[in-house]
């Protein structure tokens, strides 16, 4: 990670053609190739950034990152203030959200919710590019694979689909089911999941609580 | 590609289309945008998340033929901040260039090869009268639900049996329910179930036309305006049995008039905002809607009506309530009543058409 503090200004030329005049700002050049300008306010946002890839050529007093695209951001560099690199190393990523890691251990007590005779084998299956929230056997004695998401998206899909090709290496496993479980699942993951083999199980959150709603339901 | 329109009818035009496309678009950018074709004097707009498709022409002056797809947001905003006039939309090698006055903006397009194919209408189009289609929208799509966690019932259920069309809609705490007679869109035995938010879509549209050319395939619905077009992905669930909902019989019957209930609902839910339930006690000849609210105070309001059964004290979530009587035709409605723990019926006072199942709130 490097960061620049400098008194910069920044022209996009993209699908619209923005300006920053010049200021003091902070540029962060991520380990990824992302560049992202920031001012001392606005949160979180950038003022403008250029996602990787992309390819920075640093030339006197100006930065230019162009992506394939053809999008470009030119940087001038009025007066450097501090330029530091630091190497963070790995991120362990995100924390599932309370309800998504919450749903993951409600499934892992009642893998039977998921499907009829369902044993857990193991909550965070280890493999060598992450863990698999849930390794259960099935009713024959199946190993299955199974992504715990709050939406079932086409991400969670592509996301089993690796778990499923890593574990697959392991030929004590057997050949393994990929089942991705949701509260609610997009149309196009189910039909991603059908042409690729896997199961989808949509699951009612409060039902797995056992919470009462309170309101009176027809049904 | 190049093109003038005026650009109030281009703004509408844009907002159509634009309410299919999508700003989700993680997976594929391009359904951000709006396909543009121009030939033959006729700019047809598309917009699409994929599940929904809006699809509509509007006649404008043609220079070049071509298409182009746009970002759908940026250039509707763009058209409706311009001068009104003529606005002149063109492509050249990168850019999509629209201009009005002295007004010129350049907007990047996305690449027109990314965009989805669109599939043709397909199978034997069937019409009904826009106006019809349009008050069984408004009385049932309401019901529908909006929580994506029980797909089905953010669906409105279009089945046909010997009795005729009926259009039904439920989110689990009630259920609207119209029957259309032999409006004929489908045969006996037939249903499909459409997502509510493409009939709310469909609802903006209808008031334009006089007919709707209707076709249901195995997965699809597709609606024909004139020159606007709305197709739809169908549901795949099993919708619930509603028929064993309805009650055999009700041996409590208000009858109140439709505006006056609205009225008061109105005003007393003001207070209604934390506990959510109004209610009514009935017994006599006047129905007293109460709410309460911990630590905020209380409503009451008087309404004149006539009751025949037990005295009673139901609650209802008063919005829920407000839709259902809303939803009704006619200046007076009957709220058929078994006990406070039953499913209510709304009726209009002589509508055998349509009916409006509520599920009472614990007080």
């Amino acid at each position: 990670m490097r960061l620049v503090v400098a008194r910069c200004s920044v022209d996009y030329t993209g699908r619209l053609a923005a300006h920053l005049p010049a200021a003091d700002r902070l540029i962060m050049v991520k380990a990824d190739g992302c560049v992202a300008i920031h001012a001392d306010g606005g949160a979180y946002k950038p003022l403008n950034w250029m996602n990787a890839p992309n390819r920075l050529a640093e030339l006197d007093g100006w930065w230019e990152i162009t992506n394939p695209k053809g999008e470009k951001l030119v940087i001038t560099l009025h007066e450097v203030h501090s330029d530091n690199t630091h190497e963070l190393g790995d991120d362990p990523g995100l924390t599932k959200d309370g309800v998504e890691a919450h749903l993951q251990q409600l499934l892992a007590a009642s893998p039977g919710a998921i499907e009829d005779g369902m044993v857990l084998v193991r909550r965070e299956y280890p493999t060598g590019i992450g863990p698999v929230d849930l390794v259960c056997r099935d009713v024959q004695g199946r190993v299955v694979a199974i992504e715990v998401k709050r939406r079932g998206e086409i991400d969670g899909i592509e996301q089993l689909s690796r778990y499923i090709e890593c574990l697959n290496l392991d030929s004590s496993l057997g050949q393994v089911r990929g089942m991705l479980v949701a509260q609610v699942i997009k149309p196009q993951a189910k039909a991603l999941a059908r042409s690729r083999g896997f199961h989808w199980v949509e699951i009612d959150y409060d039902a797995l609580r056992g919470i009462d709603p309170g309101d009176l339901r027809l049904f | 590609m190049k093109f003038r329109c005026e650009r109030d009818i281009l703004a509408d035009a844009l907002v159509t289309a634009s309410r299919a496309a999508t700003s989700r678009t993680s997976t594929h950018p391009v359904l951000a945008g709006l396909r543009l074709d121009v030939s033959d004097d006729q700019l047809t707009l598309t917009g699409t998340d994929l599940e929904l498709t809006i699809r509509l022409s509007v006649e404008v002056g043609m220079d070049t033929e071509g298409s182009a797809v746009v970002p759908a947001r940026l250039v509707t905003d763009i058209v409706r901040a311009l001068p009104a006039g003529t606005v002149t939309v063109e492509t050249n090698s990168d850019d999509v260039i629209i201009s009005a006055g002295r007004a010129q903006f350049a907007v990047r397009p996305f690449a027109v090869d990314d965009y989805p194919a669109q599939a043709g209408p397909d199978g034997e189009p069937v019409s009904i009268d826009a106006a019809l289609l349009m008050s069984a929208l408004r009385q049932v799509v309401r019901a529908a639900s909006t929580d994506e966690a029980r797909p089905v019932l953010t669906g409105v259920l279009i089945s046909a049996d010997e009795e005729g069309l009926w259009v039904v809609a439920t989110d689990g705490y009630r259920l609207a329910v119209r029957n259309l007679g032999a409006a004929g869109l489908l045969t006996s035995g037939q249903s499909v179930l459409i997502p509510a938010r493409a009939l709310s879509e469909l609802q903006r549209l209808l008031p334009a036309a006089d007919h709707v050319s209707v076709r249901f395939g195995s997965r699809s619905a597709e609606f024909e305006l004139g020159t606007t077009y709305l197709s739809t992905r169908l549901i795949d669930g099993d919708f619930p049995n509603y028929r064993n909902l309805l009650p055999s019989s009700h041996p409590n019957t208000l009858t109140i008039g439709r505006e006056a209930l609205l009225e008061a609902l109105r005003r007393v839910r003001i207070l209604a905002q934390d506990s959510r339930v109004v209610r009514l006690s009935l017994g006599g000849e006047v129905v007293e809607l109460t709410v309460v609210a911990q630590d905020v105070g209380n409503a009451s309001e008087a309404v004149d009506a006539r009751y025949e059964g037990a005295e009673m004290v139901v609650g209802f979530n008063p919005d829920f309530l407000a839709a259902g009587a809303d939803a009704l035709d006619g200046d007076e409605l009957t709220v058929e009543l078994n006990d406070p723990g039953k499913p209510v019926v709304l009726r209009g006072v002589g509508d055998d058409d349509y009916l409006y199942l509520l599920m009472p709130v614990r007080v």
